[in-house]
């Protein structure tokens, strides 16, 4: 089953006093569905963040359109917005984006309380979120009071607790050591397995290597893909690390 | 070419912080002339043409000392405020490769020019301004001012000394600041202060505690002489209170809200509950501060403005006859003289008198206990509180002079409380007692017991004899009292400057009967009445404008600070699903919030105050409690327009940073 659809994505800034103009993206076209785990790699400029800004519904696309349960979310009401991203997206960001003011609890009951949840049935939600991404210990501390990791799947744990559709992580382990990033990394296939669908941005191979399918875009396009069908993690790695040097050295499409 | 480069660094420096430093600059300019005119106040020359000059003077020197202090406090606590701001932009210098000495100078130098600005603006409008605030100060006198221009050595020399110290000492202050810090910790300097808050429940009580006696004292003071010094204790109290419950109680009460679940997980408290943990952290001083300040202005301006606008009332009370004369030891024989010789002053002026009161009395210093006295030889100052005046009237006087019939056994009385209270039904005067037969509900009385703070009664007992028996009990039977007073008081149907005549005129004639007497004319005081009066008015506009100015500054930088710390905050709960109409509602609510709680802190201190204020004016002959409640009302309602004024401009600058992406 399809959960997202993207079709002929096109997207055009415009300098601020008019004059030049930017294509981030000009014709992106993918499908995402139910259940995958899907990592977009590309080189910083590629537009890639410009794609997961129009996926959050935080910016909008010049042409095109994007599908999520074939709800056009393009055409959502300005006011809907808020209430839509919070019900069927979840976030993880690379800055974490975790409130200093809450609780590592409080920051993870967060989008549940905007959307005026009972304490009882957050509490029922984290018990088991929070026992899988091991923060149960943690729960009553603050965000400056812990690790890098451990605030990366508070983050997770944040994104989760409203069963979204679709999970977007941006960078996820761009802010963490290689240990806590493994640790995330394994988090995020084990989440995947229990059949969350996850779309992930990265430019980090290693980040990559984990997802079930590669796409990499150039220049506002997808530029390429791989499935990853019986690979292991570090044969998938050498694969996306061969295509990232045929880009960079300009290598012409093939497969 | 280097020493131009940090200058230019300094000015673009003050130009890049123009948001902060700009006000900064104002701020310093106003103080300075505030401090310059006030000053001038107490040294001009023009003061010296008002009759009771030296009393002016000191009392604008008082003021200034206030200004002065208050100059010194609001100029180092905003300084503070500022260069904690900058840390991160020294940390910076720093790790790009300046070292520690170079930041000094650019410091230096930033307060240098900053020093230089104020200083020469300040003492120019200060000057110019000089001359409207006397013109304002004669103007509420009714004083016709001279012309010409007049600039005090004292207050020009002054100015400067002072102020001088004020940037010296801030420059140390500042220097010291980023000597004593560590780069890394220059950088994150901004950031200081991000861990939540402790609840201190010792504090919060404490506060609780000092503010619950203050309010209490306030109360309970029932004596005028009391309320003086209960009064500063109270002040005292309730400012400790006020500092405690900011900081420690509005933290625990917080973190009540937030234990308590049902409540906490709301969409509409969640945010609010836990940013203003943290906001009250940063802001529970300067919050205290608003308040105390708030407190001080709102005191300042409906006390003043209610005494000058009540000083006709104030002056009838303290003066209730327009001509009044009281004469010690007096025989009957000289009582008829006394009366005839003020018939004939007034047959050879021309006029009538009216309403005359004249009777026989003798009053009594002496140490109350309920409703038993005793003599108040030596008086100890923690006696204070019993002590009181008695005056004993013959019933013969009283009857003619209220046109009545009573009558009284040598063991009863007639009771009037001018000031005080008696409980039960008798009168003991160290063994003598008296039942008291009647409680009389008003008497023409002198007006000089109205500006005497400490309790007053009328007694009306049968003849002389009673009150020699009085006298003996209270002071022992080898002691003889010398004999009674005479008060002679009336209106007199005539303009102000015969009454002023015809009190000189008997003054001189009575003078020569030899007699131990005092005067009083009505017409004669009221210059120096409106005088006094009138200068009380002045500082406490003059006060309460300083005060104001300082409290529109700390509110400012109140909302840049949280302006700086809400931005990020706002990204954040946009980002994982909250509407910006949302996250504008949620945080304007509590900014709201945040703002109004002092104002209404200073509305409940000046509540709790009214009565001991009440007190407080009556030792100034003003005893029209609905013109101070009037006069309180209109000063908070000004106060409060006036502060949600500044709210609503104010937010326009917190909103222009929190939205500036």
């Amino acid at each position: 089953m399809v959960l997202l659809e993207v079709n002929n994505l096109k997207k055009v800034y415009t300098t601020r006093f008019g004059g030049n103009t930017v294509q981030a993206l000009s014709k992106v076209t993918f499908t995402v569905e139910k259940g995958e785990y899907v990592a977009i790699m590309g080189e910083s400029g590629s537009g890639k963040t410009t794609l997961l800004n129009i996926l959050a519904a935080l910016d909008r696309p010049t042409d095109g359109e994007v599908l999520l349960n074939g709800r056009s979310i393009v055409s959502i009401k300005e006011k809907e917005i808020s209430a839509f991203r919070r019900e069927n997206l979840g976030f993880v960001f690379q800055d974490f984006n975790l409130l200093d003011t809450f609780s590592i609890q409080d920051n993870i009951f967060l989008p549940l309380v905007l959307s005026g949840k009972s304490y009882k049935e957050m509490n029922d939600r984290l018990i088991p979120i929070a026992k899988k991404l091991r923060i149960t210990d943690i729960l009553a501390k603050y965000p400056y009071e812990v690790s890098g990791g451990q605030k990366q799947r508070t983050a997770a744990a944040r994104a989760l607790i409203t069963k979204p559709q679709l999970i977007l992580a941006d960078e996820p382990t761009g802010a963490l050591d290689s240990r806590a990033s493994e640790d995330l990394l394994k988090l995020f296939s084990e989440i995947n397995e229990d059949g969350q669908t996850i779309l992930m941005v990265t430019h980090s191979t290693k980040a990559a290597s984990n997802a079930k399918r590669v796409l990499f875009i150039k220049d506002g396009e997808v530029f390429h893909q791989l499935y990853r069908g019986n690979l292991s993690n570090e044969e998938m790695y050498q694969k996306i690390s061969d295509t990232l040097t045929m880009i960079a050295t300009g290598g012409v499409r093939n497969e | 070419m280097s020493s131009f480069f940090y200058s230019r660094l300094a000015l673009t420096n003050i130009k890049k912080n123009g948001k902060s430093y700009i006000p900064y600059i104002f701020a310093c300019i106003g103080t300075i002339v505030m401090y310059y005119n006030i000053h001038f106040c107490a040294v001009t020359k023009d003061i010296g043409q008002i009759g009771y000059h030296q009393t002016f003077r000191n009392m604008f020197s008082f003021g200034t000392g206030v200004v002065a202090l208050f100059s010194i406090i609001f100029l180092f606590y905003t300084n503070s405020f500022l260069i904690k701001r900058r840390k991160k932009e020294f940390g910076l210098f720093n790790i790009l490769g300046m070292e520690k000495r170079h930041i000094a100078r650019i410091i230096f130098l930033e307060t240098f020019f900053i020093y230089l600005i104020s200083i020469v603006a300040g003492i120019l409008f200060g000057i110019i301004f000089s001359k409207l605030t006397i013109l304002l100060l004669f103007k509420i006198l009714s004083f016709k001012v001279t012309f010409g221009f007049e600039i005090p050595k004292a207050a020009l020399i002054f100015t400067f000394i002072l102020f001088t110290g004020i940037f010296t000492f801030n420059l140390l202050y500042n220097l010291f600041q980023v000597y004593c810090s560590k780069p890394i910790e220059l950088l994150t300097g901004g950031r200081v202060g991000e861990k939540e808050p402790k609840t201190k429940w010792l504090l919060a009580i404490i506060g609780l505690i000092s503010l619950g006696i203050g309010y209490y004292l306030a109360l309970t003071t029932e004596s005028p002489l009391i309320a003086v010094n209960i009064f500063f204790l109270a002040v005292l109290l309730v400012i400790i209170g006020t500092y405690c419950l900011f900081t420690a109680g509005s933290i625990a009460a917080l973190k009540m809200m937030r234990r308590n679940k049902a409540y906490y997980y709301k969409p509409s408290h969640f945010i609010s509950v836990s940013s203003m943990i943290y906001r009250m952290k940063q802001n529970a001083v300067g919050l205290a501060n608003i308040c105390i300040l708030a407190t001080t202005v709102i005191f300042l301006i409906s006390t003043t403005v209610s005494l000058y606008v009540g000083v006709d009332e104030a002056l009838k009370t303290r003066y209730p006859k327009e001509i009044a004369i009281n004469i010690k030891n007096i025989s009957d024989d000289q009582v008829h003289k006394v009366n005839s010789v003020i018939k004939e002053e007034l047959k050879k002026a021309k006029v009538t008198e009216k309403d005359t009161i004249n009777y026989r009395l003798m009053t009594l210093n002496l140490l109350q206990n309920e409703e038993a006295f005793t003599s108040a030889q030596n008086l100890q100052a923690y006696q204070f509180n019993n002590f009181s005046l008695v005056t004993f009237i013959i019933l013969e006087d009283y009857n003619s002079m209220e046109n009545k019939s009573e009558h009284l056994s040598s063991n009863e009385a007639l009771l009037y409380t001018f000031r005080g209270n008696i409980p039960g039904d008798t009168l003991d005067f160290n063994g003598y007692k008296f039942s008291i037969k009647k409680r009389i509900s008003s008497l023409e009385t002198e007006g000089i017991m109205s500006s005497l703070i400490s309790n007053t009664y009328y007694v009306v007992v049968d003849n002389v004899d009673t009150i020699q028996e009085v006298f003996k009990a209270l002071k022992g039977t080898d002691k003889t009292m010398e004999g009674l007073s005479y008060y002679y008081g009336f209106n007199l149907e005539a303009d102000r400057d015969t009454q002023i005549k015809l009190t000189f005129s008997i003054q001189y004639a009575l003078k020569a009967l030899n007699l131990d007497f005092s005067m009083e004319g009505r017409e004669v005081e009221r210059e120096s009445f409106f005088a006094v009066y009138g200068v009380l008015f002045f500082l406490g506009i003059f006060l309460g404008l300083v005060f104001i100015m300082a409290t529109v500054l700390i509110i400012y930088y109140k909302q840049i600070a949280e302006g700086y710390d809400d931005k990020e905050r706002f990204e954040i709960l946009q980002k994982v699903g909250m509407s910006s109409d949302e996250v504008k509602k949620t945080i304007s609510s509590q900014v709201l919030t945040v703002f109004f709680l002092p104002l209404v802190a200073a509305v409940i201190h000046i509540a709790f105050a009214f009565k001991v204020i009440t007190k407080l004016l009556s030792v100034f002959n003003l005893s029209n409690i609905p013109l101070f409640a009037v006069c309180t009302a209109l000063t908070i309602l000004i106060f409060a327009i006036f502060y949600a004024a500044v709210y609503t401009v104010t937010a326009k600058t917190y909103y222009k940073i929190v939205a500036n992406k």
